[in-house]
């Protein structure tokens, strides 16, 4: 009985204990903030990023930018989705992340309409207007030249076999074809449903869900599916098996990645806006492609990643 | 431009390598202490939390069984709810801080029914007569609990503890997916990479810490109760 | 509360509700089909038995999403990779529960039999399991229960299941649908809980269920 007595009386203080040695934990907990250590003596900047490859490539190409600018920068760079990382932008836990235009009006910004901004450029003036109207408002900058939006491919033999090029030709030769999408693509207003009101002959034989990113393609490189949805950014598009569908029409909105920055710290820090539209400007398609390969087709680190491409930009010395 | 574009049709059909220590090597500092930090301080704040409440009410429900029922009832529930759907609505209460904290709040709650109950189980199994024993010694109710009770409930409540401390430590990998950090940090974000070496290491690392803390409170739990043989499950 | 329905009414959510039934059952099956003769075969040694009982524990620590996030670099993607991993965390209740159970039945009423002139597999189908099966119930009981709630993360590897409901309300920030996952798979482990109780409370002979209590 001694022990035990002894065991209950020491449990606070061991207790006590452990607090204190794991409160030294605490910066490594949560949002994984990391400290640069070759920033300037200028004011802190907190970047966020969502948890997908683009993300955190364009989260790097940014922080270090800025840190080359002379701002000290902490990093956040895996806040899940959209949901978590607004959350965390307008809690002020973060200053700013790579958000996409079409994104923010499907996910994010109050946009009411049945129907979405016909052309890049609007789609970018109605989330920025709808951005700053917020409280605390929020800067959605310049968008990168980019579109990181729905991508449909299919096999090059299938693509060979039925003269795939564009969705209407998927459309017509679809009741022989299986589709390999994912859960948010098949449910989203924006997504699969959107295809079908647009190509009512889209009937296809089989749709497999495959809800992680990679996996998709896998799928279909194997022949369990003929035809995936990815985005038409993702490295893999550059593969010589694949062939990407046409969307002569544009049903699909326009996802251009632009920055999206607290408007506070805007404006105590203008000079953010010309170093991060300087690295906006200088990506596009092919070299966001070229950049996310080598995250997911080569197991490079995103940091080194971005570090290469904006020494090679000479955006950073 | 050309080269590289080659380069990675070539690779793009290739497997990446199970295991590349040269990451391991190279990201230890950086990626994979953080993660197991995290890890261990999301789930000992958790357990510390969560026995900090489960005893003065597992000790309130063995003294007054009226209200044994609705605690288990609404302990069970919340042990119910799948741990992903409780992380997820969680992040939706108005100003909640992205973090730590909305998982501590999930793996608080569901720890809470184990823990009571084991209390609750751990009283329960102290003898009538040695209470009465201490009273006719003149013990007051409070000298009663802390001197009697408790020390004899002992085992049992260690034995809630390791059960809550396991499922705690699995539970908390989950909790990446909520920018909560830890090891289930590297899994996610080795999953969304293409990335097995990253996968592999926060998931071995996960499974090791968690049978390491078992196996300690299973020492522990048999440093009480050196007689006893072992529990059911 | 209209719009959980709605998303129930999904003509995907049948499909969803299906996988998630399927790997579990599917994951249990396995599990019975392993750890039960594992434990019948260890049941009359003690270190095999003590072995298979340490083994077990060790099993049950192991988090969930761990043993599912292996399987994927292993065995790929996909429903057979989810079950797999399924299967394995449901080995270890069942194992402990059914060699600890074979291991306490009265080494008395066994010589007994054996004296009365009964076969080895006699006393194990006459004697041993009937004794041990509610113990060994109970260890299936709860292995279920566990099964249906890990089952949501096979989503993660491309399992499918409810765990895609789930993740899909989140990344949309649509509540209706996060909790039509949420509580479709909370009323499935509250519908195994109680049906498989029931079954061991069956499956108790009355004496011992009042032993028990």
């Amino acid at each position: 009985m001694k022990n035990e007595t002894k065991l209950i009386r020491a449990v606070p203080a061991v207790l006590a204990a452990l607090a204190l040695v794991l409160l030294s934990a605490c910066g490594n907990v949560g949002g994984s903030s990391q400290e640069s250590d070759s920033g300037g003596s200028g004011p802190t900047i907190t970047i966020g990023s969502k948890n997908f490859t683009e993300q955190y490539i364009l989260g790097e190409l940014y922080a270090q930018a800025l840190e080359a600018n002379g701002f000290n920068v902490e990093k956040k760079l895996d806040l899940g989705s959209e949901q978590i990382a607004d959350k965390a932008l307008q809690n002020g836990q973060i200053d700013m992340y790579p958000e996409y235009t079409g994104t923010a009006l499907v996910s994010i910004l109050p946009y009411q309409k049945k129907e979405y901004p016909d052309t890049p450029e609007a789609t970018y003036q109605v989330a920025k207007k709808l951005y700053a109207e917020r409280e605390p408002a929020d800067t959605m900058l310049t968008p990168a030249p980019f579109n990181d939006t729905y991508g449909i491919f299919a096999r090059k033999e299938v693509a060979e076999q039925y003269n795939l090029k564009t969705f209407a030709d998927l459309a017509e030769a679809s009741p022989k074809l299986t589709f390999v999408s994912f859960s948010e693509f098949q449910n989203r207003s924006d997504g699969f449903p959107n295809m079908k009101k647009n190509y009512p002959a889209l009937n296809f034989e089989d749709i497999k869900i495959v809800n992680q990113l990679g996996l998709r393609y896998q799928g279909v490189f194997q022949g369990d599916g003929d035809v995936g949805v990815g985005f038409t950014t993702e490295g893999q598009l550059n593969s010589d098996e694949l062939v990407v569908l046409e969307d002569p029409k544009n049903i699909f909105p326009f996802y251009y990645p632009a920055p999206v920055v607290r408007s506070d710290v805007l404006e105590q820090n203008p000079k953010m806006k010309g170093v991060l539209d300087k690295v906006s400007g200088s990506l596009d398609v092919e070299t966001m492609r070229e950049l996310n390969g080598k995250v997911d087709l080569e197991q490079e680190d995103p940091e080194d990643v971005a570090a290469e491409f904006l020494q090679e930009k000479g955006i950073v010395e | 431009m050309g080269e590289a574009l080659a380069l990675l049709q070539d690779l793009s059909l290739e497997e990446p390598r199970l295991i590349e220590w040269d990451w391991i090597a190279e990201n230890f500092w950086e990626d994979i202490v953080p993660a197991i930090q995290g890890h261990i301080y999301l789930s000992f704040v958790s357990v510390a939390i969560a026995l900090a409440i489960s005893l003065p009410v597992g000790i309130l429900a063995a003294r007054y069984r009226k209200i044994y029922p609705p605690v288990t009832f609404v302990t069970g529930i919340l042990y119910s709810i799948p741990s992903l759907a409780l992380f997820s609505i969680l992040i939706s209460v108005p100003g909640i801080v992205i973090g730590a904290t909305p998982v501590i709040i999930a793996l608080v709650a569901y720890s809470l029914l184990i823990l009571i109950r084991n209390v609750v189980a751990g009283i329960d199994s102290v003898p009538a007569e040695t209470i009465d024993a201490a009273r006719g010694m003149g013990l007051t109710q409070g000298q009663i609990l802390f001197r009697v009770e408790l020390p004899l409930a002992l085992p049992v409540i260690v034995a809630g503890i390791r059960i809550a401390t396991v499922t705690i430590i699995g539970i908390a990998t989950i909790g990446a997916y909520i920018s909560g950090g830890g090891l289930g940090k590297l899994i996610f974000d080795g999953i969304n990479r293409n990335f097995p070496t990253m996968v592999i290491t926060g998931a071995v690392l996960a499974t090791a810490l968690a049978i390491l803390a078992d196996l300690l409170l299973l020492g522990l739990e048999r440093y009480l109760r050196p007689w006893a043989r072992r529990r059911r499950a | 509360m209209g719009s959980i329905l709605e998303v129930l009414g999904r003509p995907g959510f049948s499909q969803l509700l299906l996988t998630h039934v399927e790997l579990s059952a599917l994951a249990l099956i396995i599990a019975i089909l392993i750890a039960v003769p594992v434990a019948i075969a260890v049941r009359n040694t003690p270190i095999g038995a003590t072995l298979a009982i340490n083994v077990g524990n060790i099993g049950r620590a192991v988090p969930s999403l761990a043993l599912l996030a292996l399987a994927l670099p292993f065995f790929g993607f996909g429903f057979t990779s989810a079950l797999l991993a399924l299967a394995a965390l449901a080995i270890p209740p069942i194992l402990i529960n059914a060699s600890t159970g074979l291991r306490e039945v009265d080494p008395g009423v066994i010589d007994a039999a054996r004296g009365m002139g009964l076969s080895e597999s006699q006393v194990l189908s006459r004697i041993q399991l009937p004794i041990a099966a509610p113990v060994i119930f109970a260890g299936i009981r709860t292995s279920a229960v566990q099964v249906v709630a890990s089952a949501t993360l096979a989503t993660f590897i491309g399992g499918g299941g409810l765990g895609d409901l789930i993740v899909e309300g989140f990344q949309r920030g649509d509540t209706a649908i996060l909790l039509a996952g949420a509580l479709s798979v909370a009323v499935l482990s509250i519908i195994t809980e109680l049906g498989f109780g029931g079954i061991e409370r069956a499956l108790t002979p009355k004496g011992l269920r009042i032993a028990q209590k």
